[in-house]
């Protein structure tokens, strides 16, 4: 069948009634879970389950899509306006979005992200239209050793995160990396840092620290700031939100290179929407001409992680469908979802279920243009949701993000984690320790372990492997010339830092 | 509709009769039953579980509800059913991990030999073994030909999974010394045997059914005492002169230890007769998995020979680290 044949049969299967009405639901409900800090999709996806038992394999993917890449687009909203992120992924979204709303930017940056969600999303979906068996092939290039490499080069690019002391900035770094310590090693069965204890034999919980380390902290931070007076809701009416020709101009590159970003690193298995939104984060810090407007309500700022954390979304999809391999936990629950239906997914796939290939891909777009649609006259709404009195409202968010840390894994270790490292947290803004970095090491820490040692497994101990193999090197040796560069415009930096003293 | 009536009428007699196996004052099930599964929602445990809770929670009146606690390769739920009320309302539904993990994990807060009681083994999924289809490999013979003496790799899904335990046996009974792999998880060891990082390794039909269709991967045998009904040209190990390789992923169900035991083998006749039922079999055949029915001892003897078996490979293969 042409490829055109293919889009109208699969709008047609989008825009039926059915699909449509479970679209919205999905979409809904997803932006709602991703506004709400704590409650993550994992969760949302997990209670719905059921539900497909009895929806058809296209509607049940359809709704599930929709709460999927609906938590990215709410998600900013609480970590712009109340500097709590809404899933892990939209951690990097506080730094430049909260200083945003403080300076009275609020609707601004709720208006820009939505359509920096949208931006990213649709570059997904494209490239989940035209090239999904070639991505699907190219993505099998990348073994272990160019998993390491890949996460080292982004570690490097990523140092320039936080702001302030860089010393800080890498001590939280390696403080998350050993927090990525705990669990049990995949090499060799011995627990680390489990002391006895068989829940901790899974590692630290992301969203436990996540939502301790940001969430918890800043709640606790706020018991200073009872009267919120920060946002106005003046700012927030719709005239209010139109973006300045400034804004919209530094716009557009972060946009493309974040939904680039995002869309590489969400066809990745095992890489996704957080990755991709705090390395195009930090290659815009990197690129900026004036670095540091970042942290201080910089646009880019923003712009660059939504686009890329949504185009990650999308382009998740495609080693879910077409290699049958599940990139994280939230795709596994999809394709569980089509097993239940008796659907493999595999190579074989888009041939023998065109409808329900198309019909999936043409319901992102009907899905992302609800969002847009519905995202932007909530914004109103999310503000209210400000006026809510102190002692309501932050009891309230403390309250979800306990029962979205437990609803991961039923288990109340996890709440004590939430509760251990909203404590860290709190030390940590006290010193004046930045999150962002003890998220990336956290994350990126045990990947990086984990693909080293299995890559040397299958080099025999040889250590020239990363460099001998073509996209390895490849990747190495942009990291060299990132970590060279680094330096030098430190240097330099420096050095214009110095004459300007002394001109002084 | 027929069935549906016809499996009702079922359930009224079997009630019928087990009711009178109940007349010495039990009264079971008291209010709601759990049905613990030790994994994340959505695998094919999970799944199995909410279907065999539907069905039972029709039959006895009862509320039947899954509960997840995942964890520690399954042991995080194991233990939690090993520590509840002996009254058979908490009921573990796992899968052969139960047999594999203890190999590995060697600090458990329950004795898995003791601490549990089996109900029954319901289920269970066939494994095969599965090469790249760009070597040029299609029978076993040319596979252990190669692999002899080679430096070729074979996956696994992790370690103490049942898909670890079953390459070691094969490597071991073929007389290979392939260098195991581990991945995280089905989808990465997947990964690694289609962009050829791994050469060999061990999973389920369903996993790779669709890759076998599409030619990207051949099966080069079914590591069970029969063939497979999806892939009806791939020999079974015993065929193809490894008659001791037989892995498969069973789902099993436990309770506490101190549950009396006509209540258990009153549990083992009712599972046994609803996963029998036809409907039930069909709920369950898209996600792979076969149906069968056991007895109490015949499960004792079975579970004792496979942990004892496995912590032996362990021991040889070395897989598990001293404490």
């Amino acid at each position: 069948m042409d490829f055109f044949g293919n889009l109208a049969m699969g709008l047609d299967v989008a825009l039926s009634a059915q699909n449509i009405f479970y679209c919205f639901l999905g979409a809904l409900l997803g932006t709602l879970v991703g506004v709400i800090p704590g409650v993550g999709v994992l969760t949302a996806i997990s209670m719905l389950f059921p539900l497909t038992f009895t929806l058809g394999p296209t509607t049940a993917l359809i709704m599930l899509g929709g709460i999927w890449y609906g938590t990215t687009y709410g998600g900013s909203t609480a970590s712009i306006l109340l500097n709590i992120p809404g899933t892990p992924a939209n951690a990097v979204t506080c730094l430049d979005g909260y200083p945003m709303a403080q300076q009275g930017r609020g609707g601004i940056a709720l208006f820009m992200t939505t359509v920096a969600s949208f931006f990213g999303a649709s570059v997904g979906v494209i490239l989940l239209m035209f090239f999904t068996p070639i991505i699907a092939s190219y993505a099998l290039n990348f073994g272990s050793a160019e998993y390491f490499a890949l996460m080292l080069m982004g570690l490097v690019a990523a140092s320039t995160i936080s702001e302030g002391s860089a010393i800080k900035g890498l001590a939280m770094v390696a403080l998350g990396i050993c927090f990525g310590l705990v669990g049990m090693d995949t090499q060799s069965a011995t627990g680390r840092f489990t002391f006895g204890s068989l829940g901790l034999l899974d590692g630290v919980s992301l969203i436990a620290l996540a939502m301790g380390i940001f969430g918890v902290a800043e709640v606790i931070m706020s018991v200073r700031r009872i009267d919120r007076s920060a946002i106005d809701p003046e700012t927030v009416k719709l005239k209010a939100i139109k973006p300045t020709r400034d804004d919209v101009r530094r716009s557009w590159f972060p946009l493309i290179r974040g939904a680039s970003m995002g869309s590489f690193f969400g066809t990745l298995p095992g890489t996704g929407p957080s990755i991709a939104a705090f390395l195009s984060y930090a290659v815009e810090k990197r690129i900026a001409k004036e670095p540091e407007r970042f942290g201080k309500g910089a646009i880019e700022g923003i712009m660059a992680p939504e686009a890329a954390n949504n185009a990650a979304d999308q382009t998740a999809f495609i080693p879910t469908l077409s290699l049958g391999v599940p990139g994280s936990a939230t795709m596994a629950l999809m394709l569980g979802a089509l097993m239940i239906h008796g659907i493999a997914p595999g190579p074989t796939l888009i041939s023998s279920q065109p409808q329900l290939f198309w019909g999936l891909i043409m319901s992102f777009w009907v899905g992302n243009v609800i969002l847009l649609i519905l995202n932007i006259p909530l914004i109103g709404i999310w503000v209210r949701m400000l006026m809510i009195p102190y002692h309501i409202l932050f009891p309230s968010v403390l309250l979800f993000i306990c029962i979205g840390a437990y609803s991961t894994t039923f288990n109340a270790l996890t709440v004590w984690q939430v509760f251990f490292f909203g404590a860290v947290g709190y030390g940590m803004r006290i010193f004046g320790f930045p999150g962002a970095p003890m998220l990336l090491g956290f994350v990126l820490g045990p990947l990086m372990e984990e693909h080293f040692r299995r890559a040397m497994v299958l080099s025999r101990g040889s250590f020239t492997t990363f460099i001998e193999r073509p996209v390895s090197g490849t990747i190495m040796a942009i990291t060299l010339a990132i970590l060279i560069w680094g330096v030098w415009t430190t240097i330099k930096q420096n050095k214009r830092r110095a004459r300007m003293a002394r001109e002084a | 509709m027929k069935t549906l009536k016809g499996m009702l009428a079922g359930a009224a007699m079997a009630l019928g009769l087990a009711g009178g196996a109940l007349a010495q004052g039990q009264d079971y099930p008291n209010g709601t039953v759990t049905l613990v599964v030790p994994y994340s929602p959505s695998g094919n445990t999970d799944i199995f579980g909410r279907h065999l809770a539907t069905a039972l929670q029709e039959r006895w009146g009862q509320p039947v509800v899954v509960e997840n606690k995942p964890g520690g390769g399954s042991m995080v739920g194991t233990a939690y059913v090993s520590q509840q009320a002996p009254d058979a309302q908490t009921i573990l539904l796992t899968t052969s991990a139960y047999a594999t993990a203890p190999a590995v994990y060697k600090d458990l807060p329950f004795d898995p030999a003791t601490d549990l009681k089996p109900i029954g083994i319901v289920g269970y999924t066939a494994y095969i073994l599965v090469v790249n289809a760009d070597t040029g490999i299609t029978t076993m013979e040319q596979f252990i030909e190669k692999a002899k003496g080679s430096d070729m790799f074979a996956a696994t899904a992790g370690l103490g999974t049942t898909t670890h335990f079953g390459m070691e046996k094969f490597l071991s009974d073929a007389g290979l010394d392939l260098e195991v792999v581990h991945y995280k998880g089905g989808g990465d060891a997947m990964v690694s045997i289609l962009s050829k990082e791994a050469d060999i390794y061990d999973t389920s039909v369903a996993t790779a059914g669709d890759q076998i269709k599409a030619g990207k991967l051949n099966a080069l045998a079914v590591m069970d005492d029969r063939r497979v009904t999806a892939l009806p040209d791939v020999p079974t190990t015993a065929e193809v002169g490894l008659p001791d390789v037989q892995v498969r992923q069973w789902i099993g169900m436990f309770v506490p230890k101190d549950t009396p035991d006509e209540l258990v083998e009153w549990l083992n006749s009712e599972v046994n007769e609803v996963v029998t039922s036809e409907n039930f079999a069909k709920i369950v055949e898209p996600i792979d998995i076969n149906i069968e029915t056991s007895s109490i001892p015949e499960v004792k003897e079975r579970l004792a020979r496979e942990m004892e078996k496995w912590v032996r490979l362990a021991e040889e293969r070395g897989i598990s680290q001293p404490q």
